[in-house]
């Protein structure tokens, strides 16, 4: 398998984990909160979009519009009913709470679907691979790149141009600001989550395609996702993207030039390599400390 | 309700009952209760680390891991004996368990529980695909257990391995949180900076602690390949670390006595629920949620402010010190 | 003429573009009692927290005692004799008083650790005399009957005092006490006043005090240091500051530019 090949590959890989991270660090720089059940979100997107496509009879476009607004909602309702109250804890008792959620959202999704393993056809599921020079890549990763690429465009704009967005921005960056100056920051807090696990829900249609659907399989992307968004620093989203992209190209390169058996710890190694050396991720910047 | 007298008594008869319960057991029981005590190691590693230290760490599973199949190989291969085999399962958890601590405690909360779980994932990664060494998925069988040539197999006589390893462990658990080591680590929790201004050196004491979990999270998982005599990679993934989490945040954080609650609770459970996984992890999440949400220290937590439980307080003989405080109160009270 | 025990030169903190403390040069002498004062914003709090260790600076050089100290972390200073409390109190909230006070003496319970662990009785040669300093501690201001509490179960003064205990308990060389009048009443104040003189009287402690509540620290300091954003602007005896009209501008304004 040639370079180019892999690094396409990659790149559409990478494209997943960059909304996956996208999810992480929207919620991590409104909230303060890491959340460990991302995977699990994805997981229902897929397991969302299937029940639509396969056992409801929806077209694709519309169980992917299933998937996104299940997950969105979702997101919602988590936030309100668990995040809210929780908002001035210990960021230890944050993260245990994504932790039991992860496992509760694993447990139900198996009641379902615990019992096989699902498949999910591509778009276009005649379509032959297409020829890029020397490289060779299948349509639907091309779909998945074009998908993510639109996904992050509009969310872009969004924070840009839109008033809603504008206020996200705000809430994030102050609070308490936000507060005085009369934006609801419980719906601002709402519509992050809506809109993390929105895009998490769409990942998680778009893979379908390329791996079998299992309850487990939220796992994996979570830690790539992680080992994105810390590359970013955690706090960049242009960082997060970048960093998914790197790894969805070295994990393919690693695949094809070494052994297979190495491609996903190659994340897990990156994720290891980069902190030893840069401790606040490629973009981070040291946190100032007041007391 | 005369609870200072029912906590003496329970503190007499503890080990005497313990002790007593192997002849009175079928097979089944005795290896639950044997598992307790297994999860009350695991459970105290934990806390130090998660309940008193505060340190957000996700390889106590794979740390477990290691200690198992170090004990197994130990045994299985180099004919070691279980008395040699098991220290030194948790001496090879603690290296590893340092060597990720060192890069990690010097990051940003967030990203410790990164590291630790991406190295866990390698752990285990690394107990599957090393097929030479590991056996890989077929797993790793134990020889019988003995003891100056007496054969120690059975639910049984390895209880009171257990009981041992795990009552001088539990002991010895209480002389550290009740040392200045102890006092550190919960600074080190609630509040570096008062910490650092207090003398504590913050990088070494992290170091320390994970050291200490990392050797507790190796015993038990040596005392896990023992009793069950075979081991799998499988059993120390994520499914094993939620447990653990789930013990010492339902038996309570910052406790000793919240690891031995956490342990009995959350042992007896899946022993019920076997053939139910999907119920176990819904019941293990929501429950972890909800502890969380309401109950934030545990069971423990509860019993101690309703007095059911003694306090606990991180002081040597700190009972002493209040009856020579009481007593020279109600004398300066007669002045 | 007592030896220097502090001294810091040039002194500069900035926060991204932001100066705090602008090359501020402070001496203590031994066995006086500093006040460190300055309208709002002036810097005095982000200067202890340089003195201590816990921002780093930009420029300049701290001594203790006449060593070095400007490299050091936080918790080495402290172990050379450097304690200090803070501005909102810091106690450790699942902590009883007498835990929270044992956090001072961390570095002075000195044991091998086999003994602690691995003796038979459990009892700790160390622990027992650490605790016993507790007690004295506790007595001497006052607050022995809150030993057992959490700090939710005590009232603000015995909070303040309870982590004043903490910083004393060790007999550190220097005190550095951030606002701790705060929140007091005036008998309070009082009180503390004649805590502060007791304690350099008969320890012979050094203090620095940054402080809003003029009536107290131009009362009780020796000497007083003056701190307008983040540039010293006067030094002297509480007398020559308190007439120093550029101290007048500090705190009230310039009348020429009302």
């Amino acid at each position: 398998m040639d370079a180019l090949t892999l690094t396409l590959a990659g790149i559409a890989n990478g494209s997943l984990y960059a909304l996956v991270a996208l999810g992480l660090v929207l919620i991590y720089k409104t909230q303060d909160v890491v959340n460990f059940a991302h995977g699990e979100v994805l997981m229902f997107g897929a397991f969302a979009g299937y029940t639509a496509y396969r056992i409801v009879g929806l077209d694709y476009m519309s169980s992917f519009l299933v998937a996104i607004v299940f997950c969105g909602l979702l997101g919602a309702v988590t936030e309100r009913l668990f995040f809210r109250r929780l908002a001035h804890h210990h960021h230890i008792t944050l993260a245990m709470v994504t932790v039991g959620l992860s496992f509760a959202f694993k447990g139900l999704a198996r009641v379902p679907f615990g019992a096989d393993l699902y498949t999910f056809p591509p778009l276009f599921p005649d379509a032959q691979p297409i020829q890029i020079g020397q490289a060779i890549v299948t349509l639907q990763n091309l779909i998945t790149i074009a998908v993510a690429v639109a996904l992050t465009t509009m969310l872009f704009v969004f924070f840009r141009i839109t008033t809603l967005g504008k206020q996200m921005r705000a809430t994030q960056q102050n609070l308490l600001g936000a507060k005085f100056v009369g934006i609801n920051t419980g719906r601002v807090f709402s519509l992050t989550w809506a809109l993390a696990c929105a895009i998490g829900g769409a990942a998680g249609v778009l893979l379908g395609p390329s791996s079998l659907l299992y309850p487990d399989m939220g796992g994996n992307f979570l830690l790539k996702g992680f080992a994105a968004a810390v590359l970013g620093g955690f706090e960049s989203v242009p960082g997060a993207i970048v960093g998914a992209l790197l790894i969805g190209v070295i994990e393919k390169l690693v695949g094809g030039y070494v052994s297979t058996a190495f491609e996903h710890i190659s994340a897990y190694c990156v994720i290891i390599i980069v902190l030893f050396v840069r401790p606040y991720g490629l973009f981070g910047v040291k946190p100032i400390h007041r007391v | 309700m005369p609870w200072d007298t029912i906590h003496l008594w329970v503190r007499r008869l503890f080990i005497p009952i313990l002790l007593a319960i192997p002849f009175f057991t079928d097979r089944y029981v005795q290896y639950v209760l044997n598992l307790i005590m297994i999860y009350v190691v695991v459970g105290i590693g934990l806390n130090f680390l998660l309940g008193y230290a505060g340190q957000f760490a996700f390889a106590h599973a794979a740390l477990m891991g290691i200690g198992a199949y170090a004990c197994a190989l130990l045994m299985s291969r180099l004919a070691f004996p279980f008395w040699i085999a098991l220290p030194m399962a948790g001496v090879a958890a603690m290296l590893v368990g340092s060597l990720v601590a060192l890069p990690a405690m010097r990051m940003k909360r967030v990203y410790l529980a990164l590291v630790t779980l991406a190295f866990a994932e390698l752990i285990q990664w690394i107990l599957i695909h090393w097929k030479t060494v590991t056996l890989g998925t077929d797993g790793v069988s134990l020889p019988p257990t003995q003891l100056f040539g007496y054969k120690l197999t059975g639910d049984h006589p390895m209880a009171y391995v257990i009981l041992f390893v795990a009552a001088t462990l539990y002991v010895l658990g209480q002389r550290v949180v009740t040392s200045r080591f102890g006092r550190a680590l919960v600074a080190l929790r609630e509040n570096e900076i008062v910490a650092q201004c207090s003398g504590i050196n913050v990088t070494k004491t992290k170091l320390y602690v994970f050291a200490l979990s990392s050797f507790y999270a190796g015993i038990g998982g040596g005392l896990f390949a023992l009793a069950l005599g075979f081991i799998v990679p499988d059993g120390f993934g994520l499914f094993q670390l939620v447990v653990h989490f789930s013990l010492v945040v339902i038996g309570g954080l910052i406790s000793m006595y919240g690891s031995v609650i956490g342990a009995v609770v959350l042992t007896a459970l899946p022993e019920l629920l076997r053939d139910f996984q999907w119920l176990q992890e819904i019941i293990y999440g929501f429950t972890l949620v909800i502890f969380i949400l309401f109950m934030p220290d545990g069971i423990a937590g509860l019993g101690k402010r309703k007095g059911w439980l003694p306090r606990e307080i991180l002081v040597r003989n700190w009972r002493d010190l209040e009856q020579r405080q009481r007593s020279h109160a109600s004398q300066e009270g007669r002045k | 003429m007592s030896p220097l025990l502090l001294s810091a030169s040039g002194l500069t903190v900035r926060f991204g573009g932001l100066i705090a403390v602008n090359e501020a040069t402070l001496e203590v002498t031994e066995g006086e009692i500093h006040g460190l004062i300055g309208p709002n914003g002036a810097g005095k709090t982000t200067f202890f927290n340089a003195l201590s260790g816990l921002v780093a600076t930009a420029s300049g050089r701290v001594e203790l005692a006449g060593v070095d100290i400007t490299a050091l972390a936080p918790h080495d200073r402290a172990s050379l004799g450097m304690r200090r409390t803070f501005q909102s109190v810091q106690l450790i909230p699942q902590f009883t008083v007498l835990e929270n006070i044992l956090i001072g003496l961390h570095d002075q319970i000195r044991e091998p650790v086999w003994r602690s662990l691995f003796s038979w009785s459990g009892r700790s040669r160390a622990e027992d005399l650490a605790q016993q300093q507790v007690l004295d501690i506790v007595r001497m201001l006052g607050i022995e009957g809150a030993l057992f509490r959490v700090p939710a179960e005590l009232t603000f003064v015995e909070q303040r005092l309870a982590e004043i205990a903490r910083a004393l308990v060790s007999r550190p060389k220097i005190v550095m006490l951030d606002e701790p009048a705060a929140g007091l009443s005036p008998s309070e104040v009082t009180a503390l006043n004649q805590l502060l003189r007791r304690l350099r009287n008969d320890w012979n402690l050094t203090i620095i005090l940054v402080e809003h509540v003029l009536s107290l620290v131009l009362d009780v300091s020796d000497r007083v240091t003056v701190l307008d954003r983040g540039k010293v602007i006067s030094r002297g005896t509480p007398q020559q500051v308190s007439s120093d009209p550029q101290v007048k501008i500090a705190y009230l304004g310039d009348d020429d530019h009302a």
